[in-house]
């Protein structure tokens, strides 16, 4: 579960209700390549005295390293434009989401769609989601589950506005 | 968002009970929990090691152990103490507290952090089932010089397999905590704003990404030596036995600061809430403890000053690491300005503390003694060296993990411990302690060799009294478990806060934290 930055507002149209969330992502570009290259040549260079000497072998440990240190920067990347919308506007709600590498956009009729709200009580991972013609899409997967109950709420009423 | 046709993420019901719960959490409190636990159990196997050395050294004469048995313990002593107790409590306090200090709801990558400590238990069994193999555990000392370390039987690769998968763990770990400190800060915490523990875990975790290649490579090289028949520290065949004691304290040395960078933080979250007062200097200490971990990659050769190296070779060894008494001098002074004219109480965390101070500050004196090359020619591998480095390691780390247990287990646990109990602990502890190691330094002044099972009859007083002081400090780590198991059972409830002075967001939560904590991330003004 990611942290969520919420923004409940109106939006689109006059009246059209907009909700969106995104994981909290504090890392900037410049602290990201100061600690990944600041890193990468220390070890590079340590590794590389080393070798020049005969010792060759900690070149390639420095290497995977490196490596997995890239890897997960690189999969924070990916994260860091992770976004949810949900817009509610007249009989249209549209649902749009990008996640990692994959985008989705889906369009519901309002007078069809259905909110799931499967939780116990919070703390028990609640699944939230809007369902339409036998087809459930879940939301709220940044949120945390009294966020989730209260996002419920909220699209009761507007769906049945 | 995801479609719930084709999409399942974490949301699944039902949590793992029993074993499977701790096999596959992904929590970081559950994980926190495992590490500190893996190093409780760590400490007492590797305490009875050390208890067993000081029964044998009670008198000269060999009376209970053998010379090669001897070496197996004092090695296996300093290996897990290391590997097995240090490192994974440290862990296990960033587990628990670097995402409560900065507002994240876990670490960065939760799976990887499951797999960090899992790896952990596999290496401990590997070097403790080394004692059961033919020739025995390793006995070359923790530090695994050639040529010893090439001659060894089937436990020495076995070892050098634990030391690569501790590694690994480590690395795994230090990822996890950069990018969980960098990338999860809630909204509000600039890294100029981040507690002191989370700043020097950071820049410990730095360090260990920075120096376990180092270390990685050094026990390859000494695989191939001895099982592929390379020659890297193999003078028989043009290699350098010297060249590993390089290499090995390259990553060693940084590896000391890995191992107390973390206490300084503890202990700097501790002052400030028992003297009611914030942290004196808190930028000066951040560039201080960057400071010293940066100084600590180029002052390794101070460990070897007996090997033979040029006159400014030695002079700048020297130098540099008497350099490192700035930094540290900054620290001292700044945890003693914080407490001046504070509204000081002590209960057990700040008597730890204080006694951290204290007896730190007399392990970085008889380091500077030592950095003095001809003084070290003449102290080095005696006693005077164990004395140092156990002041800094037992009274520096030790202590700062016993004061940290303290300060967070109400948080942890929702209960108070018991302060009387806590109370025979700490003086229990600081007597045993110095008891132990004080006479240490007579020893090694007077000449006596370390990793010795039997000694010249006139070290027998000091060396009487050393065991004592073991005995007692050992077994007073009984009263500490007794603490912990009767806080977990019950006890006076802890409030959330705990502590009247303490600041910081993970006293915001309740006692005990819940499970799942800053789902919604808090904004720090």
């Amino acid at each position: 579960m990611q942290q969520v930055k919420l923004d409940d507002c109106e939006g689109g149209s006059a009246g059209a209700f907009v909700f969106q969330s995104r994981p909290n992502h504090s890392l900037t570009r410049t602290q990201e390549r100061l600690v990944f290259w600041s890193l990468a040549v220390v070890c590079f260079a340590t590794a590389i005295s080393f070798a020049y000497l005969g010792y060759w072998l900690i070149l390639p440990f420095a290497g995977l390293e490196i490596g997995l240190l890239a890897w997960a920067f690189e999969a924070l990347r990916r994260r860091a434009g992770d976004y949810e919308t949900l817009m509610i506007d007249g009989d249209a709600v549209v649902l749009e989401w990008h996640c990692g590498t994959r985008d989705g956009r889906r369009e519901m009729n309002r007078q069809w769609a259905r909110v799931v709200c499967d939780c116990r009580s919070p703390g028990r991972n609640c699944r939230l989601s809007l369902s339409s013609h036998g087809r459930a899409t879940e939301v709220g997967q940044y949120l945390s589950d009294e966020a989730r109950l209260q996002l419920a709420v909220t699209l009761r009423s507007r769906l049945q506005g | 968002m995801s479609d719930a046709a084709h999409a399942h993420d974490d949301h699944g019901h039902g949590h793992p009970t029993g074993i499977m719960r701790w096999l596959t959490t992904t929590n970081h409190k559950d994980i926190g929990s495992l590490y500190l636990w893996f190093a409780l159990i760590m400490l007492f196997a590797a305490g009875s090691m050390a208890l067993l050395i000081r029964a044998e050294l009670f008198q000269p004469g060999l009376q209970l152990t053998n010379p090669d048995f001897f070496n197996q313990l004092t090695t296996m002593h300093g290996l897990i103490m290391i590997f097995g107790v240090i490192m994974p409590a440290f862990s296990g306090f960033a587990n628990w507290q670097v995402p409560l200090m900065l507002g994240a709801p876990d670490m960065a990558f939760p799976r990887m952090n499951n797999w960090a400590f899992w790896l952990l238990p596999m290496a401990g069994l590997m070097l403790m089932a080394s004692f059961f193999l033919p020739g025995g555990a390793v006995a070359g000392g923790w530090t695994m010089y050639p040529p010893l370390f090439i001659q060894g039987g089937i436990s020495y690769d076995l070892t050098i397999l634990a030391v690569h998968i501790m590694g690994l763990s480590s690395i795994m770990g230090s990822i996890n905590i950069i990018t969980t400190i960098l990338n999860m800060r809630a909204p509000g915490i600039t890294l100029m704003k981040m507690p002191l523990f989370v700043w020097t875990w950071l820049i410990t975790a730095y360090l260990l990404i920075a120096t376990m290649p180092v270390l990685a490579g050094a026990v390859t090289m000494l695989l191939t030596d001895r099982n592929f028949g390379t020659h890297f520290f193999n003078a028989a065949g043009g290699g350098d036995p010297v060249m590993f004691q390089h290499i090995f304290w390259f990553f060693a040395h940084p590896e000391v600061y890995i191992l107390i960078l973390p206490a300084f933080g503890i202990v700097s979250q501790i002052i400030p809430t028992f003297a009611r007062k914030p942290l004196f200097g808190y930028a000066s200490m951040v560039y201080a403890t960057a400071s010293i971990a940066i100084l600590s990659f180029i002052v390794w050769a101070h460990h070897m000053f007996t090997v033979g190296m040029p006159a400014a070779a030695q002079l700048f060894f020297m130098f540099s690491t008497m350099l490192i008494a700035v930094p540290t001098g900054v620290k001292v002074f700044n945890w003693v300005a914080t407490m001046w004219k504070g509204s000081m109480t002590f209960e057990t965390p700040m008597l730890f503390a204080i006694a951290f101070v204290c007896l730190f500050t007399i392990g970085g004196f008889s380091g500077l003694v030592l950095a003095i090359a001809p003084v070290d020619i003449q102290l080095h591998d005696t006693y005077y060296v164990v004395a140092h480095f156990h002041y800094v390691l037992v009274s520096g780390a030790l202590f700062a993990i016993f004061a940290g247990i303290y300060y967070w287990l109400p948080k942890w646990t929702g209960h108070m411990y018991s302060e009387t109990l806590g109370k025979w602990h700490f003086w229990l502890s600081v007597i045993g302690m110095n008891i132990v190691f004080f006479p240490m330094h007579f020893l090694g002044l007077a000449g006596m060799p370390r990793r010795i099972p039997d000694y010249a009859l006139q070290f027998t007083e000091f060396n009487q009294i050393a065991t004592v002081g073991a005995f007692i400090f050992g077994f007073s780590q009984l009263l500490f478990l007794a603490v912990i198991l009767k806080t977990i059972k019950g006890g006076v409830k802890a409030t959330d806060r705990v502590w009247e002075g303490a600041e910081g967001l993970e006293w915001t939560l309740p006692s005990p934290a819940p499970y799942h904590t800053f789902e919604t991330a808090p904004v720090v003004k």
